[in-house]
């Protein structure tokens, strides 16, 4: 190695500050009497700075071309973060919808079954041209002349039972309507009719939710269930049957 | 989940300031002022493409003011890079020979800040040439005079990185690649003389 590289090396450990002790002092010496070796020295110093700043410089074009990526899609950030909060909100429903229905689950009881899905029977859909007296008192909402009425009958056809059934659900008469109903079935049955069957079904069934008598109603429900073309098949959901049982085995 | 780092002014200026990774305090950089850079950019004559190629120089001499402690700290940051970024694009209009355009826009953003920050990036064409001889130097001796002088790895460390047998070996290898930097530099003196006075 001859005196320059020798030099050189040296002034890179000094720059390095890799130096002490003698090489140090013998270093600095060199630089105080060597003019070429201050200028090599001074050198050295812009190429570890170039070196620093080439550094620099790579870094951020590599943090760059990441970061474009990441600024340059802000539209999928939004849609991400939106689906984040809709996916929040969601699962918030859901655990309300959950607990909305566990209490529901927990607190079924025959009377409150009945309440909730008992509607008046639309007499529209199947009434015909010409029309009876209980028709038309049913039509007015008169229940209780209705009631009256139908007591006098001597031989009530199907849909008078059938009125008079829902007459006295809509008077908080369930046992009674238990009866005019069964009785309805009972013409139907002699007369080999199907009357209002189905229907009556579904009220016969709300009708002993609504007497407390759930073990008696679930039967018809089940059946109604299970029946695809029953008309009342979608107000009888699982769930449904699920809180008629629960209601039944309530203490 | 990734962690977005925030910073403070202050938190931000130490980070890069320091010899640490700053790979976070850059990201944060690009995410609070980036946008700030590409409008004004664009609505000044440039498009997507010098927006980000300015930012990049923002950053990088933004870094650099700070290592030399050139950053009184007499502005926010955000005011600080929007003054370098105005210096930095009008001083590239004026290389691509727009000097009507920039006189205008100069005058009529001028008022936005009393910094006057164009000394500082005065010596980008010298700094660009000096990038432009880095590059030439092959690609183990780019790898290992960044890793021992922007990284600040140990001889240890970078022998681990590049498979050499021992550490003199990589020594002696820093020391012919540092040699030959520093002749590809004053092989072009103007160059070597102009560099002298900002480094």
């Amino acid at each position: 190695m001859n005196e320059n590289s020798t030099h050189t090396e040296l002034l890179i450990q000094y720059l390095d500050g890799e130096l002490q002790g003698e090489d140090l002092n013998k270093v600095r010496k060199i630089i105080e009497e060597n003019a070429s070796a201050r200028e090599e020295l001074e050198n050295l110093r812009l190429a570890k700075e170039a070196s620093k700043i080439y550094g620099m410089k790579t870094r951020i074009g590599s943090l760059h071309a990441e970061m474009m990526q990441e600024l340059k899609t802000p539209q999928t950030g939004i849609t991400r973060k939106i689906f984040q909060y809709s996916l929040r909100i969601a699962a918030v429903i859901i655990v309300l919808f959950g607990l909305s229905e566990l209490y529901q689950y927990i607190t079924a009881t025959p009377e409150k079954l009945f309440s909730e899905n008992y509607r008046a029977f639309d007499l529209h859909q199947t009434r015909g041209s010409s029309t009876t007296s209980l028709e038309d008192l049913y039509e007015k909402g008169d229940m209780a002349d209705l009631i009256q009425e139908y007591n006098q009958l001597k031989s009530p056809q199907a849909k008078d039972c059938f009125l008079a059934g829902d007459a006295y659900l809509n008077t908080h008469r369930p046992d009674m309507a238990i009866e005019a109903y069964t009785r309805m079935e009972q013409i139907n049955k002699t007369n080999n009719t199907h009357f209002f069957e189905e229907d009556a079904e579904y009220f016969l069934a709300l009708g002993y939710l609504a007497n407390n008598e759930p073990k008696k109603a679930l039967p018809l429900f089940e059946k109604i269930h299970a029946d695809p073309g029953h008309p009342y098949h979608t107000a009888v959901s699982t769930w449904f049957i699920i809180k008629v049982k629960k209601s039944v085995n309530r203490p | 989940m990734e962690m977005k780092v925030e910073f403070t002014d202050f938190s931000l200026i130490q980070a890069l300031r320091s010899d640490a990774n700053p790979d976070e305090a850059i990201r944060y950089l690009y995410r609070t002022q980036f946008r700030m850079t590409a409008a004004y950019i664009k609505q000044n004559s440039g498009t997507e493409e010098d927006a980000e190629d300015i930012f990049q120089e923002v950053v990088l001499v933004f870094i650099e003011i700070l290592k030399k402690d050139k950053f009184r700290g007499e502005s926010s940051i955000s005011t600080f890079l929007y003054a370098l970024t105005r210096n930095i694009w009008l001083n590239e209009l004026n290389k691509r020979g727009k000097s009507r355009l920039r006189d205008e826009k100069f005058e009529k953003g001028k008022g936005t800040t009393d910094m006057d920050v164009s000394h500082l990036i005065a010596d980008r064409e010298v700094k660009s040439q000096l990038m432009d001889i880095v590059d030439k130097l092959g690609e183990t001796c780019k790898k290992i005079l960044m890793a021992f002088y922007f990284e600040n790895r140990a001889i240890k460390e970078i022998l681990l990185n590049l498979n050499y047998e021992n550490e003199q070996v990589v020594r002696n290898k820093k020391y012919k690649c540092l040699k030959q930097l520093e002749q590809m530099i004053t092989g072009q003196p103007n160059l070597a003389k102009n560099l002298k006075s900002i480094l």
